[in-house]
């Protein structure tokens, strides 16, 4: 009911199509997928790569609504997204808290603690929060090894399935269905973000940070915000990440996870939604589904990390537009041709 | 008495050690324009090399360890050109947010190549020299005492060098200006490319420094990567000395802290310390502010 509401509040603002419906599509084929493994066309793990999928897409969102918009590169996501995770793990099993609140909790902290290290990073150089998120990264990640009243430190916090405010415990098929929900609702929050005023000042600020603040637009304040809304999705997927999987081990949220999740915005496709979610499938899904799979490759160690590498530097040096834009420009080519062709008839 | 002269000595060994690191870190921000975070990756990476040819051509015997050891750094000054030359010197034009990313894009390929290499088993070096001294009350192994002064004249030497040498002169005139140092005949791409290769030598020289304390393992330079970076940002990206006094520092701070207050949080309260200079310092303790112009 909401959602057609907002359909048709946003239609006359664009000519052609809807966004939202292209959105909410992808968000039914993605929920197509538990009756697809319950026939027995998939494979039962395929469920939680591509649940993975989904959550790494929206931290990645938020990620990319950073850089895109801001230039700053954050290298704490993973630990921020741990944090998320930890919290609502401590809070369902041991406080015996729901899992709503416990959502709003768990968003909430690491939420204020990125706008304190925003605080402090923001006011100087760009540069700097790249090298102050790492760090507070580490200090997460050793906390997660230490504290172990809240964390069960290197054995492992296991948390369940959500169990909702009216006493009702999700399975397996409906905490995905939750994931996808969710993810369409982050993608719809981004994109009005991005067509808002605070999307068009950050745009403003990416083409000249000088011109910006002429005209009259705090950058230090859309800073905070960009990267606030980047920790908050980071947060957030945290909390599906531990509520899905169950289980969450420090090893988990190392610097190699936030590389993984910049690889998506990079290879996918810089301030692209769409891309985004490509971006997502391409470094968490090939590994798993394709690249395991291959006869000698797929035995090597090591081998996703190369992959994920060399496709950063080969799309930064030769695509810098990312990978979603193959589409367009193919489009582009065909229809050159096609043009060619006519003309040669004539 | 003799414990601060003890937490003295262990400073300007580990401290030397951070030093090397954030050398290399400076010498490629100011020539390359960008931070190289895959600085400690690379130098494990070489590390790995010196402990194979160690184990497989010398049979492990001591005596040979500082062979290994040049010949690892060798490894390095080959890998850091091979980087230069075929990633960034093509990067010329990407924006520098990008060119973060490729080097961040390079530690995955290198924490990828490492396990398939050389398995993810972590291997013994060996240090060069053994036995100890005790003076004043604190107990100096010869290997820190070495390691102190190899630190230490390798600092001074590479300083001399950017001061009175042609080579230094190159490197301050591209740092300051690429395109008119282009102009006025420097061959800057050849000394970005020696930069990158002096920078991986000189990590794998850390690496191969901490090697008989932590052994040589897949994550053994995560750490000094972070402090390394740390100098530079407390000692500002604006001069070449001031990152490696702050490593100094830093190696100073984190022994008095790990031994008076805490050695399981040392790190994380240096971090945090850091943090809060930086807040006040934005420049950095020995940084020059950098004048914007539109």
């Amino acid at each position: 009911m909401d959602k057609k509401k907002t359909e048709r509040m946003a239609k006359p603002k664009r000519k052609a199509g809807n966004p939202y419906i292209n959105y909410i599509v992808f968000g039914l084929i993605m929920l197509m997928l538990p009756i697809l493994v319950e026939k027995e066309v998939i494979k039962y793990s395929y469920l939680t790569i591509v649940a993975g999928i989904l959550i790494y897409s929206i931290v990645s969102l938020g990620l990319n609504f950073l850089i895109g918009y801001s230039g700053l590169v954050s290298l704490g996501t993973a630990g921020f997204m741990g944090l998320g995770a930890y919290l609502s793990a401590y809070l369902t099993i041991n406080l015996k808290l729901p899992f709503e609140i416990s959502l709003i909790i768990s968003v909430a902290i690491p939420m204020v603690l990125g706008i304190l290290t925003g605080l402090v990073s923001l006011r100087i150089e760009g540069y700097y929060l790249a090298i102050a998120t790492l760090v507070i990264s580490e200090i997460l990640r050793k906390a997660f090894g230490e504290f172990t009243a809240v964390t069960n430190g290197f054995s492992g916090k296991s948390a369940g399935f959500p169990k909702l405010l009216n006493g009702k415990v999700l399975d397996r098929n409906s905490t995905y269905i939750l994931i996808v929900v969710v993810l369409v609702i982050v993608i719809m929050i981004t994109h009005n973000l991005i067509n808002s005023y605070t999307g068009r000042a950050l745009s403003t600020m990416r083409g000249s940070e000088a011109a910006a603040q002429a005209m009259g637009i705090n950058i230090y304040r859309y800073r905070l915000l960009a990267f606030a809304v980047a920790v908050a999705f980071a947060a957030l997927a945290g909390v599906l990440y531990v509520h899905f999987i169950k289980f969450s081990h420090p090893n988990t949220w190392t610097l190699l996870l936030s590389l993984n999740i910049l690889a998506v915005i990079i290879i996918g496709g810089v301030r692209s939604i769409p891309g985004t979610i490509l971006g997502a499938f391409i470094v968490f899904g090939i590994p798993d589904l394709v690249l395991k799979n291959l006869p000698v490759i797929g035995k090597i160690d090591g081998i996703p990390y190369i992959f994920t590498g060399v496709l950063i530097i080969v799309v930064i040096l030769f695509y810098p537009a990312g990978l979603i834009h193959i589409w367009f420009n193919l489009k582009r080519a065909i229809f050159s041709l096609r043009k060619k062709g006519g003309n040669d008839s004539e | 008495m003799g414990i601060f002269i003890q937490i003295l000595l262990n400073s300007l060994e580990i401290g030397g050690i951070y030093a090397l690191a954030a050398l290399g870190i400076i010498l490629i921000y100011r020539t390359s324009n960008t931070q190289n975070y895959a600085q400690g990756t690379i130098s494990m990476f070489n590390a790995f090399v010196a402990t194979y040819i160690f184990a497989f051509l010398f049979n492990k015997e001591n005596k040979f360890a500082w062979v290994a050891a040049i010949l690892g750094m060798a490894s390095a000054l080959v890998v850091g050109m091979l980087v230069d030359r075929v990633v960034i010197s093509r990067a010329t034009k990407v924006h520098p947010v990008s060119k973060q990313i490729i080097t961040l894009g390079l530690i995955m390929i290198f924490l990828g190549m490492a396990p398939m290499i050389f398995g993810t088993d972590p291997m013994p070096f060996p240090k060069f020299i053994y036995g100890s001294h005790t003076i004043l009350g604190a107990t100096i192994s010869y290997s820190a005492i070495l390691n102190i002064l190899i630190g230490i004249v390798i600092m001074v030497v590479l300083f001399y060098m950017l001061q009175k040498s042609k080579w230094g002169l190159s490197v301050r005139a591209t740092a300051s200006n690429e395109v008119v140092a282009r102009m006025m005949g420097i061959p800057t791409p050849l000394i970005t490319m020696a930069s990158w290769a002096i920078a991986a030598a000189l990590g794998t020289l850390a690496a191969i420094m901490l090697a008989p304390a932590t052994s040589v393992n897949l994550s053994m330079m995560d750490g000094v990567q972070v402090i390394a970076l740390m100098a530079c940002v407390l000692g500002g990206f604006q001069t070449f000395h001031g990152p490696v006094v702050a490593a100094y520092i830093i190696g100073f701070a984190s022994n008095l802290i790990t031994y008076y207050v805490s050695s399981v949080w040392s790190d994380s309260i240096l971090y945090i310390l850091i943090l809060i200079v930086i807040l006040f310092m934005p420049n950095g303790l020995f940084g020059k502010k950098v004048v914007k112009k539109v």
